[in-house]
């Protein structure tokens, strides 16, 4: 126990530092690592080593990673996203002639600004001006800043001194948090922040060629001894420090693990710690602590502490240690609710796998929440680590479709680079492996393959893929149109089919394009109904190319009175129109077509003899016409000549003589010949005209069928009932009796309930 | 008299979250363009945006003026232009002319161009070829479903019918695809599915598809509704089921749609209805009580009902006397302005009756039905076709007479070649060489064709053929050949009972059966089979019915456990339309859930009627 704490070293009066290794490094390094540009990304990430490069920065805000160059000409550029490379060039700084002494990058307000130390002074400078700044409180006689550094988190700021002075702000050089004189004048190699978040007591260490120090707000800075050259990577809570052969992180001692580990600690955790220990040594003390840990209430707090700080710790065993102790104090609570205990043992699961220098992610408990499952995995996978990754999903039993399958198709767009396997090899292990795994894009896939110059490979992928419409992009950037046509056409998406139409137009000849077209009755209507409103010569070219005489047929006459406005473009286009309805033996829409020929002719040489409006009126309201104009004469020969029929004829004529009210004329019209329509629509039709007179005359030509309703027709109540009463008819007796109102019509229905009664008898 | 629900009947969903949906989006939409902009809004979108989001909240999001998508010049004055569409060529063209003609001038302004219910491939590239793509901004709005009434939404697109019936183009089944996704994603998986057709097939594959897609959102919710039916408008390729959208409409809502046209749930009644000088805007919903209670009812009920009605309604205002100033008081201040309402409905729906009556005896209604009656019987077609030839003759209507035409060829499964040749000749004279067009869509969709066996049969095989894959196809050519001769219409009608025999007068005040919405002569065909599957919970047994319609490979059925359906779920059925769907199919629909105790929903992508029909095969001069 107390050896445990050997590693702390303190801070001020209430905070501990501690420095352990995370492995030794196995690494075949040539160089010193002072011959390198060392970069090295946060959260555990990769180190990277570059001999030659521009003096740069890389930067995180919430937009993604920054960079901010130096170039030869002491100006400054700047992108704020690596991903989308716009470079920026940052205003001029007065008279800089070399390079500054140090700089760096603040992120304030979503917004980069470049901080550069210049002889004694310092300059802030953003995307419009450079202003110079003071930090407050810094102490007097400096000369010149060696270094600079920004916290995590960008709200924090150290500046060391030529006079071996460090100060520490905020990042908004607002105020001043402490400072401290290490009295060493020589430029320190590195200095980076060091704290976590609620930290007690913020700090910053330095490194110089062979010497660390911790310096915080205390008057003690602690030191450690550097056996060879090393290098400092800032994390979100601590600092890693790597060298030739080993990979340490130095941190602040997180709270619960202060709390359990302090020397002669008397906190709920170490009581329970303690507990345990004894418990496994079977002494009776267990119960003791244990009794101590309840008498206070605390015993949940003291589980809760055991496993927050188990999270902390490196060491599996210590790990193991603090979560049996846990464990054993959950035994003693009614309701301690599972998750948080579960849920360690799983994270630390992971942590540890990942941890392993074969892995090599020294990600502490905290970064692993700051990064989440996802990154993890995402790097994992970058890295290739396929099996480990699909290991930690199906521990964690992450849903498929976030989980597995997604590194399954990771795997599979990196299979499909292997080279020297076949196409039905590769093909068939990714097929195997995934299945139909929900989730998992077979188009995805393929298009990684194409991407490498395998089409084959794609498309036999691209059979596995499901959902067809997904086929259809790739399809057409492989240049398999018609494939992809019917896969477009599959996928009942007109909108897909429709653009591999217009691919297809692109490509192929206009004779192709169209015999294309002709197989495919779905694609065909909808680009017919496009050309319809877009390019109807498109539209004859398709039905000519089908031979499809009926819908050219249709197609002319729709232009001759909807393209053509001249009379002669309009009969010619009519006669076209006849000739492809000859072609399509549709002899009837043919001799219609130049029916309408005549009509046209002739309606124009009305209105040039008759004046007024002839054209565009159907036979029927052309010859109507005539008789309200007065030419019965050439009505007739209108009809004669199209053969109107005589119903049709007599209809016309009765309607448009009442119309005129042209008595005389509808007289001697009904006696030219026995009417085709028989008298009672003569009685309508005057009726309809409100003339009494005329429709009683008509009423007595009536037929004996029609009789009574002509006679009710006019009114004659009485002589219908009669004429019913003759006939003897059940049906024309309701109907006049439902006609049979007001009082005057009493007599008359009386007679008809006596006619029905006699019937009724015999 | 009006069918109140059965006690156990269970309650609708509300529908109303969809209205709410839809406006936030369009809200979103609008807000995506800051600051003052004019509108221009399609004609067609008006009604329905007006039931979404009215004037007041269109200002609010800053929008000045409002305008009509039409063939004219903008007067616009504003910086900013945005245009709610629907995705239709003749719009991109009126959109780029305004753009161009601003480019001309020198003037620029932002445009942006929203898509409703969603944009198509086609306008953007007609946008590109205009030169404008670059210009406008495009956006969907994704609003597809519009509740017309507690228990009917619509998509209102009754371009549907055309697109796909005629024109053979599928582009607005992934639209309805996605109108069911939203509602099983709103209101829980339906555990049942049914539906016929090549269409409804169609629809259900890619719904099906988007589920998939995304697994996972609608698992493990409760499921609200526990069937869903659906159902193309043209069930069969010989398009028997056309039959019931050609008929006169008898129920009151079926009649004030044939009569004034109901419009988005609302109508126009004209100063002959509303005895005054001015046209009044109603809206036609459960809501108006009067209507409720007629609005299913046979015609010849209707009027002796208001009358009882206006008469309750005298004897409320009639207690005022006698009132001390107190009950006085009260009277007036609690039930006087609802007698006022219930009063103005009643006077408005007598208004519309009467006007309707006025229309119909001058028509002959009488003599009409008739015919209609003898159509659907198959008696006395001599006499029928000169009704009809005389209809033509005397240039009655154009679109009755077409009506009357096909609902002919349909029953009589074509026309004999003499009468065909007359029929379209008389038609011709009638109302111009122009309807040679017409007449080539209707025996394209097969709505009106000649008698010729062979011939018919080849020429309906060959459009058939056209609209599939060679493989099925083949299948297609067996199935026609095992047809027989006989009418096609009659074989079902016999075998699904849809003319049911009666002994004595049929009594529409208390009906029996769905057949009283034509008045006891027919039981609309769509909802027999409804009635059928759900009986059965499947189509079995029905084989030979679904081999007459030559649905063979559309007639399908998917259900899930249904361990999660509470009892009362089971009972609520959503109806899907495709291609739309007739008041009078809805008032055959609910009654038939009074009797059984269910209750329907009815989703169709337009009401429709045997105008709308007519006048989607119909070519006019523009």
């Amino acid at each position: 126990m107390d050896c445990y704490t050997a590693n702390w070293n303190p801070l001020g009066d209430s905070a501990f530092y501690r420095k352990y290794e995370l492995y030794s490094m196995d690494w075949d390094l040539k160089e010193e690592l002072r011959d390198c540009l060392v970069a090295a990304a946060p959260y555990g990430g990769p180190i990277v080593l570059q001999n030659r490069v521009l003096d740069a920065r890389i930067f995180h805000t919430e937009f993604g990673s920054g960079v901010a160059i130096l170039t030869g000409a002491h100006r400054f550029t700047l992108s704020a996203n690596v991903g989308d490379l716009k470079l920026r060039r940052m205003p001029e700084v007065p008279g800089l002639q070399s390079a500054p002494s140090c700089w760096t990058v603040l992120c304030q307000d979503r917004v980069a600004h470049i901080l550069l130390a210049v002889g004694p002074d310092l300059y802030l400078l953003d995307h419009a001006a450079c202003s110079a700044v003071t930090p407050p409180g810094l102490a007097p006689g400096v000369s010149s800043f060696l270094q600079m550094a920004v916290s995590f988190t960008y709200r924090h700021l150290a500046l060391f001194t030529d006079t071996g002075y460090i100060w520490m702000g905020t990042a908004s050089l607002k105020e001043k948090l402490c400072e401290f004189n290490c009295n060493i004048r020589a430029p320190p190699k590195q200095m980076v922040w060091c704290s976590r978040p609620r930290s007690k007591e913020r700090a910053v260490v330095v490194a110089w060629e062979r010497r660390l120090m911790v310096v915080g707000d205390a008057p003690e800075s602690i030191q450690f001894v550097l056996d060879e050259d090393s290098y400092l990577v800032p994390e979100l809570d601590g600092v890693r420090i790597f060298s030739r052969s080993t990979h340490e992180f130095l941190h602040e001692v997180p709270a619960a693990s202060e709390e359990i580990f302090k020397i002669a600690s008397m906190a709920p955790g170490a009581l329970l710690l303690e507990a345990q220990k004894e418990y496994e040594k079977e002494s009776q003390k267990a119960d003791e602590y244990l009794r101590e840990i309840q008498e206070l209430g605390q015993l949940t707090q003291a589980v809760q502490q055991c496993i927050e700080a188990a999270g902390h710790e490196h060491q599996p065993d210590m790990q193991k240690s603090l979560l049996r102790a846990a464990s054993f104090g959950k035994c003693f609570l009614d309701r301690f609710p599972p998750d948080s205990f579960v849920h360690m043992c799983q994270d630390l699961r992971v942590l540890n796998a990942v941890r392993d220098y074969h892995i090599g992610i020294p990600l502490t408990y905290s970064q692993y929440k700051q990064l989440t499952i996802q990154v993890l995995l995402d790097r994992l996978v970058l890295r290739r680590l396929y099996p480990l990754a699909i290991q930690i999903c199906e521990y964690l039993r992450l849903p498929e479709v976030q989980g597995v399958s997604r590194i399954l198709a990771h795997w599979a767009c990196y299979k499909v680079q292997q080279k020297d396997v076949s196409d039905e090899d590769v093909a068939r292990a990714i097929n195997q492996k995934l299945g139909d795994t929900p989730g998992v894009s077979y188009s995805d896939i393929a298009a990684r393959a194409y991407g490498c110059g395998r089409t084959e490979l794609a498309i036999k992928l691209l059979e596995y893929e499901p959902r067809s419409g997904e086929q259809v992009p790739l399809l057409l950037k492989m240049k398999r149109s018609k494939l992809a046509l019917s896969k477009a056409i599959e996928s009942g998406d007109t909108d897909l089919v429709f653009t591999v139409l217009l691919h297809l137009k692109n490509e192929l000849n206009r004779g192709d394009f169209f015999m294309t077209l002709r197989n495919q009755p779905m694609a065909l209507s909808l680009y017919r109904q496009f050309c319809k409103h877009q390019e109807l010569e498109t539209l004859k070219d398709l039905y000519n190319q089908d031979d499809n005489h009926q819908e050219l047929g249709s197609f002319h006459i729709r232009a001759s009175y909807a393209a053509e406005e001249r009379i002669e473009g309009r009969v010619a286009a009519l006669q076209t129109a006849a000739d492809a309805f000859y072609k399509a033996k549709n002899e009837f829409a043919a001799k219609a077509t130049e029916d309408q020929m005549r009509l046209l002719r002739l309606q124009r040489r009305l209105e040039d003899e008759l004046g007024g409006q002839f054209l565009d009126l159907s036979l029927h309201d052309t010859v109507t016409t005539l008789i309200l104009g007065g030419h019965n004469k050439r009505a007739e020969q209108l009809a004669r000549d199209f053969r109107i029929p005589d119903k049709r004829l007599w209809w016309l004529k009765l309607t448009a003589l009442a119309d005129l009210e042209d008595w005389e004329e509808l007289e001697k019209f009904s006696k030219s010949k026995k009417s085709p329509i028989g008298y009672l629509p003569f009685v309508e039709i005057c009726m309809k005209q409100h003339n009494k007179y005329e429709a009683k005359k008509y009423a007595s030509r009536v037929g004996p069928e029609q009789k009574v309703k002509a006679l009710l027709l006019v009114g004659d109540v009485a002589q219908a009932a009669d004429v019913a009463i003759e006939h003897r008819n059940e049906a024309e007796l309701s109907l006049v009796l439902s006609h049979c109102t007001g009082a005057t019509d009493g007599a008359t229905a009386d007679k008809i309930q006596r006619a029905r009664a006699q019937a009724q008898k015999k | 008299m009006a069918f109140p629900h059965r006690p156990d009947a269970p309650e609708l969903p509300d529908f109303s979250m969809l209205k709410r949906l839809a406006r936030d989006q369009l809200i979103y939409l609008l807000e995506q363009l800051p600051g003052k902009k004019d509108l221009f809004i399609e004609a067609d979108l008006m009604s329905p945006l007006d039931r979404i989001a009215n004037v007041s909240i269109l200002k609010q999001h800053e929008v000045d003026k409002l305008y009509k998508v039409e063939n004219k010049p903008a007067l616009s004055s504003n910086e900013q232009l945005c245009f709610l569409v629907r995705p239709r060529i003749k719009n991109m063209r009126y959109i780029a002319s305004l753009v161009n003609a601003d480019k001309l001038a020198g003037r620029t302004r932002k445009y942006k161009v929203i898509f409703s219910p969603q944009k198509f491939y086609a306008c953007e590239m007609v946008l590109e070829e205009e030169g404008i793509y670059g210009d406008v901004s495009c956006d969907e709005w994704a609003f597809s479903l519009l509740p017309l009434d507690v228990d009917l939404l619509s998509m209102e697109l009754p371009e549907f019918f055309r697109d796909y019936f005629l024109e053979g183009d599928q582009r607005w089944i992934n639209t309805v695809a996605q109108a069911l996704h939203l509602l099983s994603t709103l209101y829980g998986p339906f555990p049942n599915c049914y539906g016929i057709g090549r269409c409804a097939k169609m629809a259900y594959e890619l719904w099906r598809n988007l589920e998939e897609e995304e697994d996972g959102e609608t698992k493990g919710r409760r499921p609200e509704i526990g069937h869903i039916f659906l159902l193309d408008r043209g069930i069969s390729v010989s398009d028997v089921d056309f039959v019931t959208a050609l008929c006169s409409q008898v129920v009151y809502e079926g009649l004030v749609d044939d009569t004034f046209r109901i419009k988005c749930g609302s109508v126009d009644f004209g100063p002959e209805v509303t005895s005054s000088d001015k046209s009044l805007k109603v809206l036609l919903n459960a809501e108006d009580k009067v209507f409720n209670e007629i609005r299913n009812e046979h015609f010849s009920n209707v009027f002796g009902f208001l009358s009882q009605k206006a008469r309750n309604l005298q004897a409320q205002y009639d207690r005022r006397r006698g009132m001390d100033i107190k009950q006085m008081k009260n009277f007036v201040s609690q039930e006087l302005k609802g007698l006022k309402q219930e009063h103005r409905l009643l006077s408005l729906h007598i208004g519309a009756c009467e006007s309707i009556m006025k229309k119909k005896t001058k028509q002959d209604f009488q003599e009409l039905i008739k015919t209609e009656h003898a159509l659907l019987e198959g008696f006395n077609i001599r006499e029928s076709t000169s009704y009809i030839e005389e209809h033509i003759d005397r240039q009655v209507s154009p679109i009755e007479s077409l009506r009357l035409m096909c609902l002919l060829s349909i029953t009589e499964n074509g026309l004999i070649p003499k009468d065909y040749r007359s029929l379209k000749t008389q038609y011709l004279q009638s109302y111009g060489p122009e309807h040679l067009l017409t007449f080539s869509n209707l025996r394209r969709a097969g709505l009106l064709t000649e008698q010729a066996p062979g011939d018919t049969l080849t020429a309906v095989e060959s459009k058939v053929s056209k609209l599939v894959t060679d493989k099925a196809a083949g299948k297609i050519t067996d199935a026609f050949s095992s047809l027989a001769k006989r009418s096609n219409f009659r074989a079902i009608s016999k075998k699904l009972n849809l003319i049911p025999r009666v002994d004595g007068e049929y009594d529409l005040k208390v009906p029996r059966d769905m057949a009283y919405v034509f008045g006891g002569a027919y039981v609309p065909l769509s909802c027999r089979i409804i009635e059928q599957v759900l009986e059965r919970r499947s189509w079995q047994g029905l084989d030979e019915v679904v081999r007459l319609l030559n649905c063979s490979d559309f007639a399908f059925t998917d259900m899930t456990k249904e361990d999660k359906a509470s009892s009362e779920s089971l009972r609520l059925i959503l109806v899907v339309f495709l291609g739309g769907c007739t008041f009078s199919e809805i008032s055959a629909l609910r009654f038939l859930g009074r009797e059984k105790g269910y209750r329907f929903i009815f989703l169709t992508t337009a009401v429709t009627n045997s105008a709308r029909l007519m006048e989607a095969m119909s070519e006019v001069k523009a």
